[in-house]
């Protein structure tokens, strides 16, 4: 989805900075903002319940964030790369169920616990890779508009998962939840190893030629093409990419729920795309801080968890998450030279 | 300006047919480097047909290519790349969301010395200060290298995407309508990048429905007209009365 931009629809000259301008710009900038609204977020929860600045809080928080980010960022490759990706949720369920289905063979088979565990990651990380493969041929090969191709796989994961799993939760896994739940200070283990592939992950789209040829992809695919960038090739990986943070985030649920359970991860790409919008991604393609998502993967969480700590109901979660998204929207439209339709 | 005696690029009997119309019949030009061919013809004349071939986008059915000197046979465009031609199609242009410098490099990036280079990082610096000094020589002077094109207006931008073929170019910059859509100020300043480009001894094929400024910038026009060139001559002997004629075949 990208814009070919039409020289004759800008033509007006652009306007030299001034330094009122560049005060302007940097309160508007919207890495900044979201960062005001996350501490100004924190500071509301604390002030109705002092419990919020706990280290067992801010462990749980860190859970909560490690469960959501890891497909935010893949979401935000996509959508920056000029896709969508409707399906990170529902493969997170399938990756969950099949790596459970694996770890309890493994461990029947007396493999002993840890390389069980880790061959389940695998196992998860490929099924993740295969849901994305699929992804990539309806994508490159068939021609399918993203949209389409990864609502065909957000079925299909959900459907699977429940094939998979007969309805119920695979494996009771007591050595897992034990394992997960070791670490130091507010760091579980768990929740370092996503924070660190979190931080490559945002090296990489921001430093390196990958995530150059991403945005250049989003931004105009016929320019990216003439300059010799394999856009199919490139666009393909993006999909494989995705899933293999879904299946990564599939074994994340596994560890934190001890058990595969076919509803895990549904309808977590919502929450994903709306991280990427509060990030100030544009859903056009071809711009966007990773920051930014990880600003807003931050509130999501926060907001979600605070309202269990004043006593509002969770239901009323959504409601608040919504209010988010349209404040972002409305910021990212504000901001100057953004594309419009209208 | 000098013409040298060897030309840059020879095309000999090109033909190229789709099923069974045929788009291109025996067509053959010198160009030379140091000068600007106005490549002109009417809608469905073969200038399409004919910059894919020479760009690589697809092969000719018989017919010889010699870039300087040598007979090429193109398999991609990225064959001619390599070969110093330097193509900007109507669509392709630059990627409105990155800055002027890694517009510039795009596809050709440069990387960071040391471990980091070897896993794929930039080395954006040294990007935006050669975009600077490069478009800097094609006489573009932006105000600030880490603007996104989005930010610059209409005719900077095609400056800009123009001064990138001209960088990048060893021999022939191929420019497929680079006015279109453009007003009269803004022609001018892609008309200057041109003559430029020009000016530092590359070989340009400027192809445009826009007569007063195909008179205006080139040395020499070729007329197409279904698929054959129907007039090489140089630009003095033309004006735009007799080269729309010459292009629909009123007068020949």
């Amino acid at each position: 989805m990208s814009t070919v931009e039409t020289p004759a629809a800008s033509s007006n000259e652009a306007p030299p900075p001034s330094p009122l301008r560049r005060v302007a710009s940097f309160a508007a900038n919207q890495q900044f903002i979201l960062f005001l609204v996350l501490v100004g977020v924190m500071v509301f929860f604390d002030f109705h319940n002092s419990r919020f600045f706990g280290t067992s809080e801010f462990t749980n928080l860190l859970v909560d964030f490690s469960e959501a980010v890891l497909i935010a960022g893949a979401e935000m490759y996509v959508i920056s790369s000029g896709g969508i990706d409707l399906s990170v949720g529902s493969t997170i369920a399938v990756s969950t169920v099949v790596g459970a289905y694996a770890i309890q063979y493994l461990e029947g088979h007396h493999f002993g616990e840890f390389p069980s565990l880790l061959l389940g990651t695998f196992a998860c990380a490929g099924v993740g890779a295969m849901v994305w493969v699929i992804n990539a041929l309806l994508i490159t090969k068939a021609r399918l508009v993203p949209f389409v191709a990864t609502l065909v796989t957000l079925s299909m994961g959900e459907g699977l998962a429940l094939v998979f799993s007969k309805g119920g939760t695979v494996g009771y896994d007591p050595a897992a939840a034990v394992w997960s739940s070791t670490g130091f200070w507010i760091f579980r283990w768990l929740t370092l190893m996503v924070l660190t592939v979190t931080v490559v992950l945002g090296l990489v789209l921001h430093f390196t030629r990958y995530g150059r040829y991403n945005f250049a992809i989003g931004s105009n695919p016929f320019a990216a093409r003439a300059a010799g960038i394999n856009v199919n090739r490139h666009v393909a990986s993006v999909y494989v990419l995705s899933g293999v943070l879904a299946g990564l985030t599939g074994m994340i649920w596994y560890f934190n729920t001890s058990g595969g359970a076919p509803q895990n991860g549904i309808g977590n790409e919502l929450e994903a795309i709306a991280a990427v919008v509060i990030g100030g991604v544009s859903l056009f393609g071809g711009s966007g801080r990773f920051t930014g998502i990880i600003l807003g993967v931050a509130i999501l969480t926060v907001v979600h968890d605070g309202l269990v700590f004043i006593n509002i109901a969770t239901t009323w979660n959504e409601v608040v998450v919504a209010g988010f998204i349209a404040l972002a929207a409305v910021l990212q439209s504000m901001r100057p030279g953004t594309k419009r339709l209208m | 300006m000098t013409i040298q005696s060897e030309p840059v690029l020879e095309l000999r009997n090109i033909n190229k047919s789709y099923g069974s119309v045929k788009a291109l019949t025996d067509v053959s030009f010198k160009a030379f480097a140091g000068e600007v061919i106005g490549l002109v013809g009417d809608n469905g004349a073969g200038k399409s047909s004919l910059i894919k071939t020479i760009s690589g986008a697809h092969n000719p059915d018989s017919g010889e290519m010699i870039v300087d000197g040598v007979a090429r046979h193109w398999k991609s465009p990225h064959d001619s790349m390599m070969a110093g031609i330097e193509t900007l199609y109507q669509d392709s242009g630059l990627a409105p969301d990155l800055t002027i410098g890694s517009n510039i490099f795009l596809g050709r990036e440069l990387e960071k010395k040391g471990i980091l280079g070897k896993f794929g990082f930039l080395d954006q610096k040294s990007m935006e200060r050669r975009a600077l000094d490069e478009l800097e020589k094609v006489g573009i002077t932006v105000p600030l290298s880490r603007r996104t094109v989005s930010q610059l207006s209409g005719g900077q931008r095609q400056a800009v995407a123009v001064g990138r073929a001209a960088m990048w170019a060893k021999h022939v910059i191929i420019l497929d309508e680079p006015t279109n859509h453009l007003g009269a100020r803004q022609s001018l300043e892609v008309l200057k990048v041109i003559t430029a480009a020009r000016d530092q001894g590359l070989c340009v094929l400027f192809i445009s429905h826009t007569l007063p400024h195909v008179l205006e910038v080139t040395d020499r026009i070729i007329v197409l007209r279904l698929g054959r060139v129907v007039k090489d001559a140089p630009t003095t002997e033309f004006t735009v009365e007799s080269l729309l004629g010459t292009i629909t075949g009123l007068n020949t």
